[in-house]
């Protein structure tokens, strides 16, 4: 055993010794030297104390360089080269990574358990000059720990890991494990996957394919289970009356599994209370929907869960969903004065047939626009109104500022010349088609958010509706075309302008120049350019663990519940914190660009800033992806086959690259630089202590000169 | 008493006696003559100092002569004019002893003391010349360097060694003050201008011979400024000129002993010199020559007095 380094290159750093002496004997000697006449006289005042003072000098001057010696000695990674390692590891030391499965399915019996133990193994399986990396994956993979020969380390990384709520992805681990092994310098990969191999987790197309000569050696922990209920939709119907919004929650439940039928109770909590209880009786393999009663939403954020009693696999055993008071979309229509009587008749009922009570309406006839008209209001009908240059100015700031309008061209509308870019082209003369017994919608843009519901088959039928007359329209170059009559002419078009819309609609919304409003389609149509043209985003009560959600936009958290302008507040805001359910927290800090949370738990996530405590902060539930719950089995040979390539021979002995590894491996193994560390700081702390007396102790003294 | 000095030589014009000035001139000759010139137009022709003139003869006015010099009341006769020419009284031998050892090298600003001792000679030489006494000039350091022997012609002589003297190697006393009471055997005004870093005992024992032999003697210490206050601030290696042996020296903690020493030193010189009739005087190469030419006719006047 002999003492060597692993970069001697640094040791040329001990020439820094001669640094200060070389500094010491210069400033003496060249750069402070004066030339006097005699030194008659100044030798004739004694000066012992300076004899005194150079030894002193000099024990410090030693101290110094010690220290810096020491220092460069660590640099330069000193070990003691034990020759009896050369020879372990015949065939060249490993590069072992191990994807440690740690979806919810794991959590199943004693999976988990028996996983850590295997990997455990791994690590204490290692050679002497095997390194070995750690990555946790559900759907997306994890590095905890990279190449280490350590296996106290790989061990307490292994500590820190726990089952969590994603899906199985075999992909990213082994394109995770991929990179590891292409970028390491040892002879031979080795890639230990434990996992419950779960089929739902690899479809075969990942296009991951593993270094030459690697190794996949599959662990399968898997424990099977009798069955599995599981709770797999929440609907919230909403309802208002008098004012109130209630909500009635029905829960789909499934049995996976199983034997004869079992009575299954399902439990709704409310902020977390429980205030119902049903029970439905399943059969092996069966679902069913349970309604609860309607409760009272009154306040916003309101968590809810629906909780079926815990089994093996308790992920799955409960749906989490938060719900907020609704607010009415309020819809004005401005009726014009030579209108027909009846002109708004059609739209305003459909818009008030709602059993949620989605839309608030008033209607007023005139022609123009008052301020009070926009006071409050989402949406601005104008139907067959004529419009002056004063209104459209009110109409620009109302739709720059997020307002919605649709412009219903009938035969009396007008629109002022100077304000033709608040449409989407130019409105023309009337267009008689009643020789031709109507037309018909030719074109409709069903990408388009108005007809997106519409898109699928038996969704709603345009066909059926004929236009007799329409208003002539030249479509802006800006303009979209949304609909188009089977002639060819602007049916609907929209333009934005600032934050809002309008949308032109070039017929009546009566019965006079078309019979669309006879048409069953109608009433969702009128729903659907309402919520349109109010901005307001779709609900949804709940994500799926492993999505993210961007703090900083505002369409975004207005889907996840929140108000526009909490939602706004929030997005502008500078700094935020992230509670997540099992009791962590993050903070989200200001800065430009996106803020992401990543939703990795199943329950609820509170957002708020930081040092508030409001009283219903915002909430966000977090459900599993039921797909994890198949317990369809991959068999892993499929697996291994898809991403290993032909054995290569690797060379007999060991290369140079093996002697090489070894050196660090056993250097960082000693790691004696961290005791020489210590030494130098320790000189240096006592050449400070030491230089600090003799300081004080000179500054006594008289008739002293340095040396 | 430099500060009134150097008032007085600036109120009369006396500014070409500042060193820094005549440092810039570099023919010794009109250095000289611009000294002494200079000293005696601010004496104002005092009738206290200066020397007694028998006369000699008269010759005839020529352009240039100082009209002061006619004589009027033969102007009056002969209606014609006249220059009265006097015949000094004193016909002595005058030898300025210059040491040109390494440590006269020295400066701490403009004018070296080497240079400042080159001035004063060449200004006392021209001077004494102007009385018609015989100049010379022995240059030393550790021996003679040149000698140039009283002579009422060997003026330029002085002046031309004077203008090349360097100092350059170490200095003593004792061989060159041997050497020069064994050549200048006939009395006569010796000047010694040195910086005199011996010990006191052995720098009398090697002048007081001088005055043994008859001579009178005037002893001129030139000394820096710095060497008299020892300003230096920095911690550094003092280098000794001559010896080059070097000594580490926080001048903080020496400089009031250096002081002491050296006033100690001047003191016990100018004691002894004193008790010796020999007149000695301290010279700072910062101020300016006429303290020395004043020290210098004060002298001669008390010694034509005792005469």
């Amino acid at each position: 055993m002999s003492l060597t380094f692993l970069v001697p290159l640094f040791l040329l750093g001990v020439a820094g010794i001669a640094v200060p002496v070389v500094l010491h004997l210069t400033r003496r000697q060249r750069k402070q030297v004066v030339m006097f006449p005699s030194l008659m006289f100044l030798e004739m005042i004694p000066f012992q104390e300076q004899r005194r003072r150079r030894i002193q000098h000099w024990l410090l001057l030693s101290l110094r360089a010690l220290a810096l010696a020491l220092l460069a000695v660590a640099f330069a990674r000193p070990f003691f080269d034990d020759s009896e390692l050369t020879g372990a590891g015949a065939g060249g030391p490993h590069e072992v990574v191990v994807l440690l499965d740690r979806s919810y399915s794991m959590a199943i019996g004693s999976q988990w358990d028996r996983a850590v133990r295997e990997a455990r193994a791994v690590s204490d399986g290692l050679g002497p000059l095997d390194r070995a990396s750690l990555v946790v994956f559900s759907q997306g993979a994890h590095v905890l720990l990279r190449s280490t020969s350590d296996p106290a380390r790989f061990r307490g990384a292994l500590d820190t890991v726990s089952v969590g709520s994603g899906t199985t992805r075999y992909g990213p681990a082994l394109k995770v494990a991929q990179t590891i092994l292409e970028e390491s310098r040892l002879p031979s990969g080795r890639v230990v996957l434990v996992s419950d191999f779960q089929r739902v987790g690899w479809t075969g197309d990942e296009g991951v394919r593993l270094p030459a000569g690697s190794e996949v050696v599959p662990v399968v922990v898997r424990d099977e289970i009798g069955e599995n209920i599981q709770v797999t939709d929440v609907a919230l119907l909403r309802q208002s009356s008098s004012g109130r919004e209630r909500v009635t929650p029905t829960a789909r439940v499934a049995r996976r599994g199983g034997g004869g039928p079992a009575e299954v109770s399902l439990a709704l909590e409310l902020d977390g209370q429980e205030i119902q209880t049903r029970s439905v009786r399943l059969g092996a393999d069966g679902a069913a929907s349970v309604a609860f009663a309607p409760f009272t939403l009154s306040v916003p954020h309101t968590r809810g869960t629906v909780r079926v009693p815990a089994d093996d696999i308790e992920a799955d055993d409960a749906r989490h969903f938060v719900v907020s008071p609704g607010r009415a979309t309020s819809v004005v229509i401005v009726h014009g004065a030579r209108a027909n009587q009846d002109a708004s008749l059609y739209l305003r009922r459909a818009l008030e047939t709602s059993d949620e009570g989605r839309f608030r309406v008033r209607t007023r006839r005139g022609d123009g626009l008052r301020p009070t008209d926009l006071q409050d209001t989402d949406v601005l009908i104008l139907n067959d109104a004529r419009v002056d240059g004063a209104s459209a100015e009110l109409l620009r700031g109302f739709v720059e500022g997020g307002g919605g309008v649709l412009v219903v061209l009938g035969e009396s509308a007008s629109w002022p010349a100077s304000a033709t870019d608040l449409l989407p082209g130019i409105v023309g003369p009337v267009q008689d088609r009643t020789d031709s017994r109507g037309g018909r919608l030719g074109f409709i843009e069903y990408g388009h958010p108005v007809f997106e519901v519409f898109q699928g088959p038996r969704s709603g039928d345009f066909s059926g509706a004929r236009f007799f007359r329409a208003r002539g329209f030249n479509a802006a170059d800006s303009a979209q075309i949304v609909a188009r009559f089977n002639d060819g002419s602007v049916a609907m078009a929209e333009v934005r302008l600032g934050r809002g819309r309008v949308l032109v609609w070039t017929s009546t919304l009566d019965a006079y120049w078309n019979d669309l409003a006879l048409q069953p389609v109608f009433l969702p149509f009128a729903h659907r350019v309402s919520d349109y043209l109010s901005g307001k985003a779709d609900v949804v009560p709940w994500f799926t663990a492993g999505q993210v959600l961007n703090l900083a936009d505002p369409g975004a958290l207005e889907a996840a519940g929140l108000a526009s302008p909490e939602a706004a507040g929030i997005a502008e805001s500078q700094e935020q914190v992230v509670l997540a359910p099992s009791g962590g927290s993050v903070r989200i800090a200001a800065m430009e660009g996106p803020r992401y949370v990543a939703l990795e738990e199943r329950g609820f996530y509170v957002i708020r800033p930081p040092g508030v405590d409001p009283e219903r902060p915002f909430t966000i539930a977090v459900n599993v992806d039921l797909s994890e719950s198949s317990r369809e089995v991959l068999d892993p040979s499929e697996l291994v086959a898809q991403v290993t390539a032909p054995m290569v021979d690797a060379p007999a002995g060991p290369s140079f690259e093996a002697v090489e590894l070894r050196r660090e491996d056993q250097e960082r193994r000693q790691s004696l630089w961290r005791y020489l560390l210590v030494g130098a700081f320790a000189l240096l702390l006592l050449e400070t202590v030491l230089s600090n007396w003799v300081s004080r102790r000179t500054v006594g003294t008289p008739g002293a000169a340095t040396g | 008493m430099a500060a009134h000095a150097r008032a007085r030589a600036d109120a009369s014009g006396g500014r070409f006696l500042d060193p820094t000035v005549l440092a810039r001139i570099e023919n010794l000759e009109l250095l000289a003559r611009t000294v002494v010139d200079g000293f005696l137009n601010g004496l104002h022709r005092s009738p206290y100092l200066g020397f007694s003139l028998d006369f000699a003869e008269h010759r005839p006015y020529m352009p240039g002569d100082d009209i002061r010099r006619i004589d009027w009341s033969l102007f009056g006769r002969t209606d014609r004019h006249y220059i009265k020419l006097f015949e000094a009284e004193t016909n002595a031998n005058f030898v300025v002893l210059l040491d040109v050892s390494r440590s006269l090298s020295y400066t701490s600003h403009s004018v070296s003391k080497l240079d400042y001792a080159r001035y004063l000679a060449a200004a006392l030489t021209f001077f004494s010349h102007r009385q018609r006494d015989r100049v010379g000039l022995v240059t030393f350091d550790h021996e003679i360097v040149d000698y140039v022997p009283p002579s009422m012609k060997h003026m330029e002589t002085v002046l031309h060694v004077l203008d090349r003297a360097e100092a350059r190697r170490a200095g003593a006393l004792a061989a060159p003050m041997l050497t020069i009471a064994e050549r200048l055997r006939r009395k006569g005004i010796l000047v010694l201008i040195s910086d005199f870093y011996e010990e006191v005992d052995a720098i009398m024992s090697q002048v007081l011979p001088l005055r043994g032999r008859g001579h009178d003697l005037i002893v001129f210490h030139v000394l820096d400024p710095a060497e008299l206050e020892f300003p230096f601030d920095e911690a550094s290696g003092f280098e000794d000129l001559e010896t080059g042996e070097q000594i580490p020296v926080i001048p903080g903690r020496l400089r009031e002993d250096y002081r002491r020493l050296v006033q100690r030193h001047v003191a016990e010189l100018d004691q002894r010199f004193s008790s010796n009739m020999v007149d000695y005087r301290v010279l700072d190469t910062s101020q300016p020559l006429d303290l020395a030419l004043f020290a210098y006719l004060s002298a001669r006047e008390r010694l034509s007095r005792i005469r």
